[in-house]
């Protein structure tokens, strides 16, 4: 009994080890993700590029609640159903789009020119049923410098990779002045996601994300999806082994006689 | 029909052992001492988790921000979801009732490996104060009790403790079930074959199955997770090369076949109690048990239905929807089988009797329901919403819940030589079943509505359904308090019996003392008769 008392308080003790290590701050520097910047502003000397080629200061467009979201454009994964999900989200809110709110899509890629987000903006919008203010959802390009200020303010890390990137979506909010309001994580939205987060943008509060469920470009490292179902297939085969075992024994093992 | 207990034989509960006082009870291996310890920790924590439920729908009595805010509210439906899932439901009718019945139902003396029995006890109550560990140490965790990865590892909140607490009940789970299926296959009394086992033992028994075969994984999934997060190993984390979704597939193939885990015992419990209060030979005793194994073996292959937006080949999909539904075939038999038991029974209207009958009525809201969700295009249109919210509560809650109060109330006399105040008992069930009914029904139509789960704002059109929900979480409190305040001050202070059989049960713990003696048998009895031979 002493050394299981023993071993009890030595388990317990571990804990506020572990402990420390959640107590670690949260790591800004994640390489691929979101690191959410709620309630901060976004720096008010950010230009970005229209499908006219024109320079544009970023919080002088901001007039009404605005969703920011950040994509490149030639992206071979999340980008697309992203901005598919927007388009069906705006088809499908009671919100105006232009009015209530507005959209603006920029790409992080500084390779990229006014041609694609031009192709962009005209296929999105046709997605579109509604009648909206085409101005409701423009789409930019930026340059090197005014995308590694913008990524960085709204914490959108990503990476590259060869000719493309490995990065997570979502929709940021942005007030009238610029501040980060909220995050709707992920690919898929609903018109309720949407309308509460313009809603509360509108009277400058701030919340945290409530659905977090990320969505990543899936175009990294194939292999240690390998070694993963290795553990998973070792482990199911052990776990059937043990249980098929214990039911033969107690199937075929004779019974002691029991006694009263 | 009354017997009555012979002086001479000394109650488990008044048995002097080794110890004295409260080690006694800590240190004893009696399957029956066992049993109500774990029912003693589990009301506490049922407590606790209750509270913190109705203090959630009060934040949602009105939109906005009520008693708190975003992230109390989000730890508070985690801490909730860990509490009342890991702590309460999965071990729930097997490790209270389980363990006290089932050696006497079997006729045994104890089970197959009384230490184990009390090491698995220990075990809980460890798993229980490193959960615990993390609501004081660096803030309670906000995950939700599914621990979705990526988020498990990436949230600053204090999830670790967490997830070692929940693998380490996992073991007193393993261990549990690995004790009654070795107790079922060795310790039924001679005579008494595998078709004349009564049926709370065979739920038991299936449900012991799952317990040794799913929850090793989730042990796994739960400490791979930990080490993702401690060690960054890469197997859930995309920017390393590990996937998200296997994550969710991982805890789906335990947690799925854990509701079974959850629901079994409560059928077997149900099944014991309406033959009874039916005066009536339970209808279909083969297909009752061949159905609770189906349902053992098919609940495996249905976790898929968890993950139908989260990305799978069309082809899987179709596979586990058409699973999901066989499931519920199983399980619809299990009902016709207590319908028919009642019919043309001469009902006996007890309490144990009301919860039973109320479990049937939300058990079948649930499962209903819960082909909604198995169906393929409904479950996009109400996955995520307050419907799932409110199905699962209609199954977790209203039938391992449910189940747990009838088997409650039809063996306290046995466990405690005391009989309970009937009227009370009947008022707690009452207004228990107007405020379950009153909660959670609203939840259903609000997730239809299109309001997600886990938001701890919602938009003005929800508001109205979200009233009439918080105040039946109000009712349902004041009921589950008169229900609990009965039970305790019954179990010290209620009218003694030493009836060996107050309701006219067939199986065998009716024919041991009131409440049984240590070893519950002078000699084993000799078992001639099917178990539900009513005249």
């Amino acid at each position: 009994m002493k050394y299981n008392l023993t071993g009890i308080l030595a388990f317990l003790l571990t804990f506020p080890v572990m402990a420390q290590t959640e107590e670690q701050p949260y790591d800004p520097d994640t390489e691929i993700g979101i690191v959410e910047k709620l309630d901060e502003y976004v720096p008010d000397d950010i230009y970005i590029i229209d499908t006219e080629g024109e320079r544009v200061n970023l919080v002088s467009l901001l007039d009404k609640p605005t969703a920011l979201a950040i994509v490149y454009y030639r992206c071979p994964g999340i980008c697309s159903p992203f901005m598919t999900s927007i388009s069906e989200v705006a088809d499908r809110s009671n919100l105006v789009l232009g009015e209530d709110y507005q959209i603006l899509t920029v790409s992080f890629d500084p390779t990229e020119g006014t041609n694609l987000s031009r192709t962009n903006q005209n296929s999105y919008h046709m997605l579109i049923d509604k009648e909206f203010d085409p101005d409701g959802w423009q789409f930019f390009t930026t340059d090197s410098i005014n995308s590694k200020r913008l990524t960085d303010a709204v914490g959108f890390n990503y990476k590259r990779q060869g000719l493309d990137f490995l990065h997570t979506s979502a929709m940021i909010f942005l007030s009238d002045e610029g501040k980060i309001t909220r995050y709707l994580h992920g690919t898929y939205f609903l018109p309720m996601d949407l309308k509460l987060a313009v809603v509360e943008t509108s009277e400058g509060k701030s919340g945290p994300s409530m659905s977090r469920l990320l969505s990543y470009c899936y175009s990294y490292d194939p292999a240690g999806q390998g070694y993963v179902f290795n553990v998973t297939k070792v482990a199911g085969t052990v776990i059937l082994f043990i249980a098929v075992l214990l039911f033969l024994v107690l199937i075929f093992k004779p019974k002691r006689k029991a006694t009263n | 029909m009354s017997e009555t207990t012979s002086s001479k034989h000394v109650s488990f509960l008044q048995y002097k052992g080794k110890y004295k006082g409260i080690l006694g009870w800590i240190l004893s291996t009696d399957h029956k001492r066992v049993g109500l310890l774990y029912l003693y920790t589990m009301l506490v924590f049922f407590s606790l988790a209750a509270i913190l439920g109705l203090l959630m729908k009060l934040q949602l009595i009105a939109p906005g921000y009520t008693i708190m805010g975003p992230q109390t509210y989000n730890a508070m439906f985690t801490v909730h979801g860990i509490i009342m899932i890991f702590i309460i439901v999965v071990p729930g009718l097997p490790a209270v009732f389980g363990n006290f019945f089932l050696p006497i139902m079997i006729g045994a003396k104890d089970v197959a490996f009384p230490r184990l029995n009390l090491a698995s006890w220990w075990i809980y109550v460890i798993g229980i104060l490193v959960v615990l560990t993390s609501q004081f140490v660096g803030g309670w965790p906000d995950t939700g009790w599914t621990f979705y990865a990526p988020y498990s590892f990436q949230t600053p909140a204090n999830v670790l403790p967490a997830l070692f607490g929940a693998f380490i009940l996992g073991f007193s789970s393993i261990l549990t079930g690995i004790n009654f299926v070795v107790t079922v296959h060795r310790m039924r009394a001679p005579g008494m074959s595998w078709f004349k086992m009564p049926l709370f033992p065979w739920t038991l028994y299936a449900t012991a199955w799952v317990q040794i075969l799913a929850t090793p994984v989730i042990g796994i999934t739960l400490l791979l997770t930990v080490m993702e997060r401690v060690l960054g190993v890469g197997v859930f984390d995309p920017a390393l090369g590990g996937d998200p979704i296997l994550y969710q597939h991982l805890f789906w193939i335990y947690s799925h076949p854990a509701v079974y885990i959850m629901i079994l015992p409560g059928m077997g419990a149900i099944s014991e109690i309406l033959p009874v209060f039916s005066q009536k030979r339970i209808y279909g005793y083969k297909a009752i048990v061949l159905s609770s194994l189906a349902i053992a073996f098919v609940g495996y292959f249905v976790w898929g239905h968890h993950m139908f937006t989260s990305g799978m080949s069309g082809r899987a999909l179709y596979a586990f929807s058409f699973l999901t539904f066989i499931v519920a075939i199983p399980s619809a038999i299990k009902v016709f089988n207590w319908v028919s038991t009642m019919y043309k029974g001469s009902l006996n209207l007890q309490t144990p009797f009301y919860w039973a009958t109320s479990f049937i009525f939300v058990f079948m809201i649930g499962g209903l329901t819960g082909l909604v969700l198995g169906s393929l295009a409904t479950n996009v249109h109400v996955h995520d919403t307050h419907f799932v919210v409110a199905h699962f509560h209609f199954i977790v809650f209203g039938g391992t819940g449910f189940s747990f109060m009838a088997a409650l109330h039809y063996w306290f006399p046995k466990m405690f030589g005391r009989m309970y105040d009937a009227n009370w008992a009947n008022t707690g069930w009452a207004v228990f079943f107007s405020g379950f009914l009153t909660l959670y029904l609203p939840m259903f139509y609000l997730g239809i509505q299109g309001m997600p789960r886990r938001y701890y704002d919602y938009l003005p059109e929800f508001h109205g359904g979200n009233i009439i929900s918080s105040l039946g979480a109000i009712l349902m409190i004041a009921g589950a308090m008169i229900i609990i305040v009965n039970l305790v001050r019954s179990s010290r202070h209620g009218q003694k019996t030493s009836d060996k059989n107050p309701w006219g049960g067939r199986t065998l713990e009716w024919e041991t003392d009131t409440p049984p003696t240590l070893e519950n048998w002078d000699e084993i009895p000799n078992v001639t008769e099917e178990p539900y031979e009513y005249k």
